[in-house]
């Protein structure tokens, strides 16, 4: 199963959300990261067919799909960003309905819908009305729904905003399940969770696609420009406006100060270190600005 | 203070920047035009006793004003009662509760917003009014008096009274609207009957929120005094009566006492009155008491061991085949639940009661009265039919989903039919066992036409209001037996089949418009 995304744009108005976007995306995981505005999430609904393209082609599997929507509706999971619930149904009778949309029905639907509360850790709360749940358990019925058709071509936008830290290393564990068989396209602004997860990485800027690659071959390029140093509480100011700042830690009496740096003009007793996909997305997207 | 102003301006800018507002603004223009109709036209607005007053300046600017006050008086209510449940369900009272604002200046900011919501509608009717005195003046002079003073000392405070009760419902009732709205019409109705009442001269409106009886006995004498008659009280409203001949008086307008401007002060002091002590008793979008009540529910031991059971592994693998269905069924299954679960359970007791009333009462009253309020009952169902994905954020799965036109939106139409034409069996069985044929195919299509309408605004405006106000005045102007409302076709007709076929013929439309409008809206996200 392949995704090809050739030339897409969009415009609203006068803005340009997303400009001549080409992408390939096979079985796997591909973990997006921009900045706000970036045009993930407007790419993500393009994909999932709920917004149109001013311009260009996705195809699955050689299929026009916005020509013809149905044909990945029948195989999407989607988690949007901002979704909600009814609030006066309970969990099992939302997922019932939302099998309606997705057109899944049988006599095996009642115990599917039981395994996937099992597996979000809410059977315990499936006859409470969803409106009294808390934050983290609607994202994680927003998850069950997303998978309750078997799904081939996977969206999640900002999928771990609400979970504790227990339930994201479980979804990790799920996306890396899901991932040996399906499309799965996740944004988030954690990073950490793109880099345990992603197989490849897709940066994108103000609707463009910066770069695209594995994840290791995007980290690369941020080899031998990433440095530390300690700094004094007094001197980080006049620092930072000599130096692009990614990150720092404040120690007892010092501040460990990790920054951007081309090795020949590195502030002194700095060291290099190995840089990781955060440092390599804070290169990109600041050099590309 | 500034920054109070700021609050009101915001408020009032978030209401008015949607299509509904701008839709219910075409509506306001189309009725202030018919506020004063023509002397050909086939109804007045304001008779008595077959008099009628020529289209001079005062004519036209005080039955302006009085239309004006009286229907927005009405319909504005339910315009403006949401003002506190948009903060509450877009989280923005929240923030509010975290401010240091208190609760009276925040209700008054509400009160305020509403206000001026209000007062956009009426000076859109104030201009019309003056260009159909234009149209229809037949060369009276124009004294702008005779609008601005109408509208200033009708319109102006018994609107402030109407903004002020949208509050004071808001904190007291909460989301109950159908009860809010009942209280309310109970009230205004309880205001109107008092204007033709007999009373001391210089007391005449004073004790009116809207100040209408001070014209009616200005009316009423003069009519009595110049041709000797002896009318005792006006009726408002748009009275259907045919191609009648009237005669016509010329009337000079209204000397305005010191007592009766006075009292208007008296009615917007009372309406902050009401928001001050309304403001001791609101929630201040604490909700944790009533939530933590409604969860109070022992806890077993097994059911904290399942809950807690975070390490169970997600066995992809083990979950069963899919077999698909893309039949509507349990779609229409699940719209009804949300219907019947939609709104305070409390309310099914009184829907109850009248479907038994139905049952029992002579079929004109059942037909012709119980039925209209009944569904007018369900008119929150009706209005959230096709705007609750939207405002729940369901859309996103819902658009996403496969051939969502085509199987969801008549799932909703269905699933409401089923309910309205449940609501309706009573009246439905009877006319069937009277060989009503007529009847039963006009509940049906009227029932239809409802339900489509509220599909059809529900769609084009995304909110639920326009809706709600348009419903409220079909089902008014059928209790008021108008009949160019009669969308259950209770009345007695001569032109049966025009009616029926007309009707179909809208739906047909409609159903249509909402199809390609909600196709449209599917892949625009």
């Amino acid at each position: 199963m392949a995704l090809t995304i050739t030339n897409l744009s969009k415009k609203y108005n006068a803005k340009t959300a997303l400009s001549n976007y080409s992408i390939e995306i096979d079985k796997g995981v591909l973990g997006l990261l921009g900045p706000n505005g970036a045009g993930k999430s407007t790419l993500m609904k393009i994909v999932a067919t709920i917004s149109k393209p001013s311009e260009g082609t996705l195809l699955l599997d050689g299929v026009n799909i916005v020509q013809n929507p149905d044909a990945v509706r029948k195989v999407l999971g989607y988690l949007p960003q901002d979704f909600g619930v009814y609030p006066n149904l309970n969990a099992y009778e939302f997922l019932t309905y939302i099998a309606a949309m997705k057109g899944i029905g049988g006599k095996e639907l009642k115990q599917r819908i039981d395994m996937l509360l099992e597996g979000v850790n809410l059977s315990a709360d499936a006859k409470r009305p969803i409106g009294t749940y808390s934050g983290g358990m609607k994202q994680r019925i927003g998850i069950a729904q997303a998978l309750l058709n078997d799904p081939k071509v996977l969206i999640f936008d900002e999928p771990t905003v609400g979970l504790d830290p227990e339930e994201r290393m479980r979804f990790r564990q799920l996306i890396a399940d899901l991932a040996q068989d399906s499309i799965i396209i996740l944004s988030s602004h954690i990073v950490s969770d793109i880099e345990t997860i992603a197989d490849q990485v897709a940066i994108m800027q103000d609707g463009k696609l910066l770069t695209h690659a594995p994840q290791h071959d995007i980290i690369k390029q941020a080899e031998g420009r990433i440095f530390e140093v300690m700094l004094g509480n007094a001197d980080l100011n006049s620092f930072k406006t000599q130096y692009e700042v990614i990150d720092t830690t404040r120690l007892s009496d010092k501040i460990r100060v990790r920054y951007i740096s081309t090795p020949d003009r590195i502030f002194k007793a700095s060291t290099s270190v190995t840089a990781t996909l955060e440092d390599a997305y804070l290169f990109l997207t600041r050099k590309s600005s | 203070m500034q920054y109070f102003f700021n609050i009101v301006k915001a408020d009032y800018m978030q209401r008015t920047r949607s299509y509904s507002f701008l839709i219910t603004l075409g509506v306001t223009v189309f009725m202030a035009y018919s506020f004063v109709p023509a002397d050909t036209a086939n109804y007045t607005t304001l008779s008595a006793s077959g008099y009628k007053g020529v289209n001079n300046s005062a004519w036209v600017g005080f039955v302006s004003g009085i239309m004006t006050t009286v229907m927005l008086s009405f319909y504005g209510f339910l315009l403006v009662n949401s003002g506190i449940k948009k903060d509450v369900d877009t989280e923005v009272g929240l923030i509010i509760a975290t401010s240091p604002i208190s609760n009276f200046k925040y209700l008054l900011a509400k009160l305020l917003s509403n206000y001026l919501v209000l007062l956009t509608i009426a000076g859109i009717t104030f201009l019309v009014s003056i260009g159909v005195f234009f149209m229809r003046g037949k060369g009276y002079p124009f004294i702008p008096t005779d609008f601005i003073f109408p509208y200033l000392f009708f319109a102006v405070p018994a609107l402030f009274v109407v903004a002020a009760l949208a509050v004071v419902g808001e904190v007291f009732l909460g989301k109950r609207n159908i009860l809010q709205f009942i209280i309310y019409f109970f009230l205004c109705g309880i205001c109107m009957g008092l204007i033709n009442k007999k009373g001391d001269h210089n007391l005449y409106g004073v004790f009116d929120p809207f100040g209408l009886s001070l014209m009616t006995k200005s009316v009423t004498q003069y009519i009595n005094m110049h041709h000797h008659e002896n009318i005792q009280g006006i009726s408002f409203g748009f009275i259907f009566s045919g191609h009648r001949t009237f005669k016509y008086f010329e009337w000079p307008g209204l000397n305005w006492s010191a007592i009766f401007l006075f009292s208007r002060l008296f009615w917007v002091g009372l309406g902050i009155a009401l928001v001050y002590i309304s403001s001791l008793f609101f929630h201040r979008f604490d909700f944790t008491e009533t939530i933590t009540k409604r969860k109070k529910k022992k806890v077993t031991i097994s059911e904290i061991g399942q809950a807690t059971n975070k390490s169970a592994e997600f066995n992809l693998s083990a979950l069963p085949m899919l077999s698909f269905d893309y039949g509507i069924l349990p779609f229409i299954k699940t719209e009804l639940l949300l219907l019947i679960r939609q709104g305070k359970r409390g309310m099914w007791l009184l829907n109850a009661a009248i479907w038994v009333a139905m049952c029992a009462v002579p079929l004109n009253i059942a037909y012709g009265y119980l039925l209209p309020i009944l569904l007018f009952l369900q008119v929150t169902r009706f209005s959230e039919l096709v705007t609750k994905e939207k405002t729940n954020r369901i859309h996103y799965f819902a658009y996403a989903s496969y051939k969502p036109v085509l199987r969801m939106l008549p799932a909703q139409i269905l699933a409401a039919m089923i309910l309205a034409i449940t609501l309706s069996l009573p009246i439905i069985i009877r006319c069937a066992i009277n060989s009503n044929i007529y009847s039963i195919l006009s509940i049906v299509n009227g029932i239809s036409l409802i339900v489509l309408v509220a599909v059809m605004l529900g769609i084009l405006t995304g909110g639920k209001k326009l809706f709600e106000v348009l419903f409220f005045l079909l089902t008014y102007s059928v209790l008021n037996r108008l009949p160019i409302s009669d969308y259950l076709g209770s009345f007695a007709h001569n032109t049966n089949i025009t009616l029926v076929l007309s009707i179909f013929s809208i739906n047909i439309a409609l159903i249509v418009l909402s199809l390609l409008a909600r196709s449209y809206q599917t892949r625009h996200l």
